[in-house]
């Protein structure tokens, strides 16, 4: 086991290289720059820019010395777009928030879905099966550009009771409209996931034996089925978490978390290529770790798999 | 004393002293009952570039500028010209120098007097190749001494034409006489800095924690992406006259978002969605509000050598700008307070007179009996060469929808096919920039309230004329203005020669739909470049 975490760290290393240089690549194949704006710079303005974030140089030294600088003092540079700021501020302020936000819409995502699919499984065909489908389906199709509106309109316009955006430091008040419609739709699916494999379990031999047993139905479901049944929903969390945490533009976008989500999409839109570089270096990071936190919770949960 | 009496005697205290501060609560001027609470919340599209006055680019980040910062000059609710740290000035008599007088009681927020060698050091950053300011061709722009040459890297930037003779005196030579150029010192590019502050934490000094400014306000907080609170100066000159204690802006990117918050009270101020203002006038008469822009809505020819060669026949100019029906668009398509444009200056511009232009006051059917007269002329449209033109313009509901419009006039009256083409900002600019369409989405907004803002445009070197134009007349004329003494003939025949040869096609003057809390009393609606100054705002108490 020890081994096999020390080689997929080794594998991570050159992934994310290949992570950078791919993004640079993008980044400077799509036209236009940081400083392009409707009324263009006169030259020599530019070129003082350009000068000043080194933006003068050729690509390859660019690319060497943005690894060079990352590696050797952690550092992601300024951003083009807001002067007052680097990169790791900008990453330092908007992380927190997203990671908050979607930590909790995680916690809330599994706990309810995997208890609407636990419940849709054993209730199978019966009205609280059909029940528990008909939440998880109606919220996958409602995606959270929709439920976010409807969320605001509701619980803001109509009723007042919650405010309709804004962070003030993540207070709950704050966080309850963006959880509910960050967590709604991987709810659903952690909810069919687990509900097609909790069935799929319920069915197997060795269930049926703890059935002879005698055993009451909440140890078989809680001690036995349980278990074998995270398996497919585990590797869906993996990348999902890592989706909920890095941040959704659309919660960003219509409550004003100042997540990093918002950063990224704007960064993109204006060229700002260090917090592109920094936001994507960010994110491939934490999709490397938690698929190696996944595989090794494969380990722990099916005995089966050896590494 | 039971619990009872208690609760009454300290609920009719309670009453009482509310009502003593209602009392004493007027507005100075008007004698309206001021609101308990003044506090001015307002929605912003998107984070701002920076609240250093030499590094700020955008106008969300002016707005806030003019806030926390004062320049030497400021503009009134009608875009008039009013002391601001300078109490006046003097113009020599060839327009080269300008003497600024500084009031003795303008302090910075940490207690420090704003001296004339503030401004000269701000000056001199704006120009200073080191900091790189988006904003130097502004100071350009301005004619200051040297300016041009110190940002090309040739000249130190301590030649620059600013001096002070003393504390209180603020001297600026120019290169040639800039008839506006007082207007100028309102941008936000010409604000003081405190230069101990700068020089101590260098790129961070705007941090709340750090920042000095000489404004009505101090920065107190600052979320990036969420919000930004500013908090009353108590070192400002004249802060007994402000109102407003605490402005807050927050982003949301989102504006029907933006309107649901203000519809819950969030919010005191939100831009209207598209499409909307109609509806919105109808049921909130007393909060929508249009308040007309400086702005230019208007589309490209390719004039260029690679452009098309219908399009260089000026007849087939004629007539696609003729069968525009304005009108519709700005009632029908945008019915936000916009107005039909035909010529380029929008018409509120400062002592600009609408020239003669005969299309204007001619009807619709007038204007397309004439387009086809002149597209048949030229040998295209119904019976004539099929022409088919690509639209080019930035990714928006509203362009597009404008853009639908026009094709389908077009088509209409000229048989005419269009096809639209829609790219993303940057990608936009790039092609348009390198002439690489054939009519492309153009929008222009004054840098200061005078017609040169807008028509230096369709002169040759212009960096903006994306149209590639060139008359030599034109040029001359706009160069002769710098100087004249009465501009305006200048700008009158300019815009009948553009009337004439039509490079561009002005479709619209801007005007933005807002709602706005009907407590919220003094904003400059008649400000045309929308220098607004929170410290001029207050809330009336509500019924």
């Amino acid at each position: 086991m020890f081994n096999f975490v020390l080689k997929r760290l080794a594998i991570a290393i050159p992934t994310i290289l290949i992570l950078i240089v791919l993004s640079f690549m993008l980044m400077f194949a799509a036209p236009g720059g940081p400083f392009n704006s409707e009324r263009p710079l006169p030259p020599q303005v530019l070129a003082n820019l350009e000068a000043r974030y080194g933006l003068d140089q050729p690509y390859w030294k660019q690319m060497s010395d943005y690894v060079v600088n990352v590696v050797t003092r952690f550092d992601f540079g300024p951003s083009f777009q807001y002067r007052d700021r680097t990169v790791t501020d900008v990453i330092m302020q908007g992380f927190p928030v997203t990671l908050t936000y979607g930590f909790w819409s995680f916690v809330v995502a599994v706990i309810v879905g995997v208890s609407l699919g636990v419940v849709a499984a054993i209730k199978h065909n019966t009205w609280l099966d059909y029940v528990a489908v008909g939440i998880s389906v109606g919220a996958q199709v409602l995606p959270n550009f929709v439920m976010a509106p409807i969320l605001v309109l509701v619980f803001t316009l109509w009723l007042g009771w919650l405010p309709g955006g804004g962070w003030q430091g993540g207070q709950w008040q704050y966080l309850i409209l963006p959880v509910i419609a960050l967590s709604t739709s991987y709810m659903a699916s952690i909810a069919r996931i687990t509900r097609s494999s909790m069935l799929e379990v319920l069915n197997a031999g060795f269930i049926r034996t703890a059935r002879a047993k005698g055993l009451p139905t909440w140890r078989i479901i809680l001690g036995h089925a349980l278990k074998p049944a995270m398996l497919p929903v585990l590797s869906y969390l993996g990348p999902a978490f890592v989706l909920m945490i890095t941040g959704s533009v659309v919660i960003d976008v219509y409550f004003s978390t100042g997540g990093i989500g918002q950063f990224f999409v704007n960064s993109a839109f204006s060229r700002d290529y260090a917090v592109i570089m920094g936001i994507t270096i960010l994110v491939g990071v934490l999709t490397i770790l938690f698929n190696l936190v996944v595989d090794v919770l494969y380990a722990w949960i099916d005995p089966k798999i050896r590494y | 004393m039971t619990l009872k009496t208690l609760l009454k005697a300290s609920s009719a205290f309670v009453l009482l002293s509310a009502a003593a501060a209602n009392a004493q609560a007027t507005h100075p001027e008007t004698g309206e009952t001021l609101a308990e609470v003044q506090t001015f919340t307002y929605r912003v599209l998107d984070e701002h570039s920076s609240v250093d006055p030499q590094v700020v680019e955008d106008v969300t980040g002016s707005d806030i500028v003019r806030d926390l910062f004062e320049g030497l000059m400021n503009q009134n609710a009608a875009g008039e010209l009013v002391p601001g740290v300078a109490t006046g000035f003097e113009m020599s008599e060839d327009g080269l120098n300008y003497t600024f007088t500084l009031r003795d009681n303008a302090r910075w927020s940490n207690g420090d007097p704003v001296l004339a060698s503030d401004f000269v050091y701000a000056w001199k950053r704006a120009v200073d190749p080191e900091l790189a300011s988006e904003y130097a061709w502004f100071m350009e722009l301005m004619s200051i001494e040297n300016a041009a040459a110190i940002i090309a890297g040739e000249m130190d930037k301590e030649e620059l034409g600013v001096a002070a003779p003393d504390d209180s005196t603020f001297v600026v030579t120019l290169s040639q006489p800039l008839p506006y150029f007082a207007q100028m010192t309102t941008h936000s590019t010409t604000f003081p800095v405190h230069p101990a502050t700068v020089e101590e934490f260098g790129s961070e000094w705007t941090r709340p924690e750090n920042i000095v400014s000489n404004g009505a306000y101090v920065l107190r907080e600052h979320v990036p992406q969420e919000r930004l609170v500013r908090v009353r100066n108590e070192n400002y000159w004249d802060n007994e006259n402000t109102i407003i204690d605490e402005v807050t802006s927050l982003v949301i990117n989102d504006v029907n978002q933006s309107l649901t918050r203000y519809l819950a009270g969030e919010l005191d101020r939100t831009e209207t969605p598209p499409g909307q203002f109609p509806r919105l006038a109808q049921e909130y008469p007393d909060q929508a509000v249009s308040i007309p822009r400086l702005c230019s809505y208007y589309y490209n020819f390719n004039l260029s050598e690679g452009g098309p060669e219908a399009l260089q026949d000026v007849r087939v100019r004629q007539a696609l700008s003729l069968a525009v029906n304005r009108d519709v668009i700005v009632n029908n398509v945008l019915a936000s307070g916009q107005t039909a444009a035909y010529n380029f200056t929008p018409v509120r511009t400062a002592d600009f007179e609408l020239p003669d232009i005969p299309a204007a006051s001619m009807s619709q059917e007038e204007r397309n009996a004439m387009a086809v007269e002149l597209i048949t002329e030229a040998g295209y449209g119904i019976g004539g060469e099929p022409l088919s033109i690509e639209l080019l313009y930035n990714t928006d509901e509203a362009h597009r929808n404008v853009a639908v419009a026009m094709s389908q006039m077009w088509q209409q009256t000229l048989g005419i096919q269009t096809t639209l083409a829609n790219q993303e900002w940057q990608t936009f600019l790039q092609t348009r920039g390198n002439q690489n369409f054939e009519m492309a989405r153009g929008a222009w907004c004054g840098d200061y309230n005078e017609a040169s803002t807008f028509l230096d445009l369709v002169t040759t070197n212009s960096g903006y004329n994306d149209a590639k134009y060139s008359n030599a007349e034109v040029d001359q004329l706009m160069a002769d203005a710098k100087t004249a003494e009465d501009p305006q003939p200048n700008y009158t025949r300019v815009e009948q020669i553009i009337a004439e040869e039509m490079p561009i096609i002005p479709i619209y003057h801007y005007a933005d739909g807002y709602m706005f809390n009907p407590e919220l009393k003094g904003w400059p609606v008649d400000n045309v470049e929308q220098n607004w100054y929170s410290r001029e705002l207050y809330k009336v108490a509500g019924e």
